[in-house]
């Protein structure tokens, strides 16, 4: 009897432990969404030390206004459409390098293996801010010199991004490509395959959910990125990562507007993860833990 | 003649995987483009004075030696102050979050490894704080943040802990509002990781601890801390690595410039190279910065490298 009794208390705590942390980790996301439908005017007009008229959980007047002229002063719809090009270039242009890199680093025991997948792992821990002023003056230079513009591009910023994708999408597939047994591409050599033949017919089919997992993280990281974007893009490229941060300037608070526009920049990350979330978070994990 | 053939047999081996090199080629371009280049040009641009009038011809800056280094870590200038300053304020930051997101990830990844109803939507949904871009995250927080129209105040104040809305974005306590965002956003990744450990322990263990009369703690102790330590200490270095990183949350929620006691290395270098365009000593205190990263990037590489051997 007491022994069921403690399994009963025991069951009561997990659940009440488990809401605890869904409160805790939904709360944000709940008060974007109600801010996203309050009037200017509510949020405005609020004040935490009023009993009775402090900012509340659910609009007192509910309002589609934040959606409707969400385009309206600051264009986050250009800046979408910057942050998709953007977004899409990495994930097309860091998928076919790191394919060829991880298999590779995978297949072939080559003069330089280990100094190479070490220098990979190594350029992911540096924090950004070592390569921005550099870069900066490169970009600067290449325009000088080539002619060839490259802050405020499209491709300048593919390039970066590209590049900054690279080291953990190569880390990420090699680990993928050694948990598909050798034997698999060496018998499509027997059969009459080349080496790199063997990459297109046979890996790529297997490693389809890695491919999407690298693929995925390159256009989140782009979509994501703040620090680069915010030296190196211009008017023309503005990202959304940016743009959200517009809607607060020094004359004006436009919070319910910024609201609505962050639920928009979160969908296509949200609705990305919701189908390849077990391929996403695999990954993750191997990435991060496995040598 | 011993030489010649080992000369030989280095050149038949790269011949021989000829293939593989063609293979890297872009990878290495990029790298070499994007990391090398970038961190070797950083390394000379931190002993030349490249300000505002050089920029667009770098080579043309004068060579100063380590006047720029002198200047960054200075005490006494304005400049220098302030990046030590930061340095304190990144390791102070760093400490917090990452004690309490460490905690916090370990805790929440053992209640979740119970079995309960709706266990894998749970599992999804605590990662939401993870995926969302770090800039919608933390304008979210700067609004709640709000003094007089945030949600934090209101709570606060109604639970008695303060009794004047606090104004949490600016001045002393700006650094705790980012930690409390910042520990929000994070630990759920170290929650992700932390529970794939836990699936790797085999369950007879506890099995057998239980027949010898083992009771939960002793079970913690001894069987689970055990086993989650290599997966722990990968994961701190990582944390300690990216929190150095740290640089979206303190832009996002304070702006350009943080003030003082919250200003960290990144809004610094940031401000100090494309606000106040010494670049030179934006490098200088870029190259320090690294510096101190290095030694903890060796001890990952170490590691991951141990583990990958043991595998």
């Amino acid at each position: 009897m007491n022994r069921k009794i403690e399994r009963v208390i025991k069951r009561v705590f997990l659940y009440f432990a488990v809401i605890i942390i869904l409160i805790s980790v939904l709360t944000p996301f709940i008060w974007m969404l109600s801010g996203s439908f309050k009037t200017r005017l509510e949020i405005q007009a609020s004040d935490s030390k009023i009993p009775g008229k402090g900012p509340s959980w659910i609009p007192r007047k509910f309002t589609l206004d934040n959606y409707r002229t969400v385009n309206k002063e600051v264009k986050i719809l250009d800046y979408f459409k910057n942050s998709i090009i953007i977004s899409l270039g990495t994930m097309f242009f860091s998928v076919i390098i790191a394919l060829l890199a991880a298999y590779s680093v995978s297949r072939f025991s080559f003069l330089g293996r280990t100094t190479y997948s070490v220098a990979v792992l190594c350029t992911q821990m540096f924090p950004g801010i070592l390569f921005l002023i550099p870069y900066f003056v490169m970009f600067i230079w290449i325009r000088r010199t080539i002619g060839l513009p490259m802050r405020n591009t499209y491709w300048g910023m593919i390039f970066t991004y590209t590049s900054f994708a690279l080291p953990f999408s190569i880390w990420m597939l090699r680990g993928y490509f050694n948990t598909i047994p050798r034997e698999i591409d060496e018998q499509a050599q027997i059969d009459g395959c080349t080496k790199v033949g063997a990459l297109f017919r046979v890996i790529i089919p297997l490693a389809k959910p890695g491919i999407a997992a690298v693929g995925i993280y390159g256009f989140i990281m782009a979509w994501n990125e703040v620090l680069f974007a915010s030296v190196l893009t211009g008017n023309e490229t503005t990202t959304v990562a940016i743009g959200i941060l517009r809607y607060i300037t020094a004359q004006e608070a436009r919070w319910g507007g910024m609201m609505a526009a962050c639920l928009l920049v979160s969908l296509p990350v949200l609705i990305f993860f919701t189908f390849l979330q077990r391929q996403i978070v695999s990954g993750l994990v191997a990435g991060a833990t496995k040598g | 003649m011993e030489n010649i053939r080992k000369k030989l047999s280095l050149f038949t081996s790269i011949k021989k995987n000829r293939i593989a090199y063609y293979l890297l080629v872009p990878a290495l371009i990029c790298m070499i483009l994007v990391h090398i280049l970038p961190m070797s040009w950083g390394f000379i641009i931190s002993f030349i004075d490249l300000d505002i009038y050089t920029i667009t011809n770098w080579s043309n800056a004068p060579f100063i030696g380590i006047s720029n280094y002198l200047e960054g870590l200075n005490v006494y200038s304005p400049t220098g102050g302030r990046f030590l300053r930061s340095l304190w304020n990144i390791t102070y930051y760093g400490i917090v979050v990452i004690s309490f997101g460490y905690l916090i990830g370990l805790g929440v990844a053992l209640i979740l490894n119970q079995n309960f109803v709706g266990r894998t939507i749970v599992r999804g949904l605590i990662l939401l704080p993870y995926i969302i871009p770090d800039s919608v995250a933390y304008s979210v927080w700067r609004f709640m943040f709000q003094a007089r129209i945030g949600i934090v105040n209101k709570y606060l104040l109604s639970w008695g802990f303060i009794s004047e809305p606090k104004v949490w974005l600016v001045g002393d306590k700006s650094i705790y509002a980012v930690m409390v965002a910042s520990i929000w956003k994070g630990w759920p990744f170290t929650c992700l990781i932390l529970l794939a450990g836990l699936q790797t322990i085999p369950l007879e263990l506890y099995d057998a601890a239980k027949i010898d009369g083992a009771s939960t703690w002793q079970q913690f102790r001894f069987i689970t801390l055990p086993f989650l330590m290599p997966i722990t200490t990968v994961l701190l270095l990582l944390s300690v690595l990216w929190n150095f990183n740290a640089f979206n949350q303190f832009y996002v929620m304070l702006g350009t410039d943080p003030g003082i006691a919250a200003d960290v290395p990144s809004t610094l270098i940031l401000r100090e190279a494309f606000n106040s365009f010494h670049y030179g000593i934006g490098a200088a205190m870029s190259v320090v910065l690294m510096g101190i990263m290095l030694i903890f990037t060796i001890f990952y590489i170490k590691k991951i490298r141990t583990g990958e051997t043991v595998q």
